[in-house]
């Protein structure tokens, strides 16, 4: 069971590393975000006035804060952005190389191989995700932001990077493969999966707007109700990975 | 005695909506027979292989493979089946071995390194195990696709129209292959759409167009569908000689073929060839030729379509 699974893992990244274009994808991404936070955090303070957070809010560096804090939640758009390339293109790229068929009639299970996916786009796109996080504290400590900084790593800045960031991973590639298994093509399959991005925007608009403060308490049970979803979501894909149409409306 | 059977088939039907792509098909093959599945396209023969391979599920009927029901074990038929699908479908970006080493690892007790480079060098492609499989000929392709289905040494092989887009080089080579697995003692279940293939490999052929027409072995397929004719090549013939033959109660009938040999119908073809031949003599008659109207595999199987669809 877990073999089969491994071998499922092994294989998609053997795929990933013999694709150029995808490395440069997980490597550009997080240059880009970390980038546009930076820049963000550095040109804000400078050129707009900290009153507009309201009287008495202090001067730029609580501007700065401000734009910190949200580092954490637009981390999470990290594995969505990779799930929405790596796991809408998983079954579909199955469908089009036509190794789908010598696979299910392999002993594979239909849960196992869409673990293997899943996890396979999952486990880097978390890496990534933290390396981003990783990249943005050193710019940050490099550019003299320490003191701010330290005030960010607080336990719900634990919780959302080691337990909130993996239940949105999970999220985003379980519904990146079903967008994949139910879509035709590849285009496809990347509009269904589109909706992996929903709950994310969600969560920052929360943040950024202070409708819920996210406590290390909140956060915590955040993570755990997304998980419980991400098992549900997992048992809907394998229902609604519908082999006998994948199998025979595919020319 | 015969050997026990291996897949059978019970009323097995397959509708897609209102499409009926196999009907009520029952069938038996005994273990170390190729048996051969011939009809035109849309006759259901792929639909048949998924069936027994567990891919597709069977609206009813039922189904054995090994002893085992494709549609509720379809895992531990997989075990005892190899598949060759009607693509190869290889991942294409990697190597052969990888590609062969990644199928191998999903069946137990096999050692998916070894059993790739063993299925590599058995079809011939020993020194191209690490090149990509986007740099194959079809041929190659199509050898490395039967090499994925032997990796956990299966006893009953479905092949999907294996020499299909072939060249003749590379489609004879994979006959022999194919024979060389017979001789193994495999049970194979051949989808085909090349009967002198067919004629050639299998031991039966069962026709079909969604529902079986026929299964026998080509001979006698042959003799069910045609009586045998004798053609019979005279120096000359007299309308006397005709009418002679008629009333000779070993001969069925007799006609005169446009080139003016006689096409006839024996009682016996076997018993009665020499009784005709002395007849003809006796009548003065001088016999350039006599031989047996040879009937195609195609002429079997086209009039058997041509039946079904009347």
């Amino acid at each position: 069971m877990r073999r089969r699974v491994w071998n499922v893992v092994r294989m998609e990244w053997a795929g990933i590393a013999a694709t150029p274009s995808s490395l440069l994808f997980l490597a550009v991404i997080p240059a880009l975000l970390v980038g546009q936070a930076v820049f963000l955090s550095w040109i804000v303070p400078r050129f707009v006035n900290p009153a507009i957070l309201g009287p008495g809010a202090g001067d730029a560096d609580a501007l700065r804060l401000l734009i910190l804090r949200q580092f954490p939640f637009f981390v999470l758009l990290i594995p969505a952005m990779i799930a929405n390339v790596f796991a809408t293109l998983s079954i579909v790229e199955e469908k089009v190389t036509r190794t789908l068929e010598p696979l299910l009639a392999t002993p594979v299970r239909t849960w196992e191989l869409l673990v293997g996916k899943i996890v396979a786009g999952a486990v880097p796109a978390l890496l990534v995700a933290w390396a981003s996080a990783a990249l943005f504290a050193a710019v940050g400590f490099g550019l003299g932001w320490g003191p701010l900084l330290w005030t960010l790593f607080t336990p719900t800045f634990f919780l959302s990077m080691f337990l909130l960031m993996p239940a949105v991973s999970l999220m985003s590639f379980v519904i990146g493969v079903i967008g994949s298994s139910r879509a035709s093509d590849a285009k496809a399959a990347q509009n269904l999966a589109v909706v992996i991005i929903f709950p994310i925007f969600a969560l920052i608009a929360v943040q950024v707007t202070g409708l819920v403060e996210f406590t290390p308490l909140r956060t915590f049970l955040l993570a755990l109700a997304l998980f419980a979803v991400d098992a549900l979501l997992l048992r809907a894909a394998v229902r609604l990975f519908a082999r006998e149409s994948i199998v025979t409306r595919w020319r | 005695m015969r050997d026990p059977e291996v897949i059978s088939t019970d009323g097995l039907s397959k509708r897609f909506g209102e499409r009926v792509a196999v009907e009520e098909l029952t069938l038996a093959v005994p273990a170390g027979e190729i048996l051969g599945l011939l009809g035109p396209n849309g006759a259901g023969k792929t639909t048949t292989l998924r069936m027994l391979a567990g891919i597709l599920a069977p609206t009813s009927g039922t189904a054995t493979v090994n002893g085992l029901d494709p549609a509720t074990a379809p895992e531990k038929v997989h075990e005892s089946i190899g598949f060759l699908t009607e693509s190869p479908g290889f991942y294409e970006r990697l190597s052969a071995e990888r590609n062969l080493a990644y199928f191998a690892a999903f069946y137990g007790g096999v050692d998916a390194h070894a059993a790739a480079r063993r299925g590599i060098e058995q079809m011939g492609l020993a020194g191209r195990g690490g090149d990509k499989v986007g740099t194959f000929s079809k041929g190659m392709k199509q050898r490395l696709a039967l090499a994925r289905v032997l990796l956990h040494e299966p006893r009953i092989l479905f092949l999907d129209e294996p020499t299909a887009g072939l060249d003749p080089e590379a489609a004879r080579n994979l006959r022999e292959l194919i024979v060389s697995l017979k001789k193994e003692g495999r049970t194979i279940l051949l989808s085909t759409h090349n009967l002198t293939e067919a004629e050639g490999l299998c031991d039966r052929i069962a026709v079909f167009c969604t529902r079986l027409l026929a299964i026998d072995t080509p001979g006698a397929l042959r003799d069910r569908q045609f009586e045998r004719r004798l053609r019979v090549r005279l120096a000359s013939v007299t309308e006397d000689w005709l009418a002679a033959l008629r009333v000779e109660p070993f001969v069925r009938s007799v006609e005169r073929g446009t080139d003016g040999a006689l096409d006839v119908r024996l009682a016996d073809p076997d018993r009665d060839r020499p009784r005709l031949v002395t007849r003809i003599v006796e009548m003065g008659g001088q016999i350039l030729e006599v031989r047996e109207v040879e009937r195609s595999i195609e002429d079997v199987y086209l009039s058997l379509i041509e039946e079904a669809t009347e």
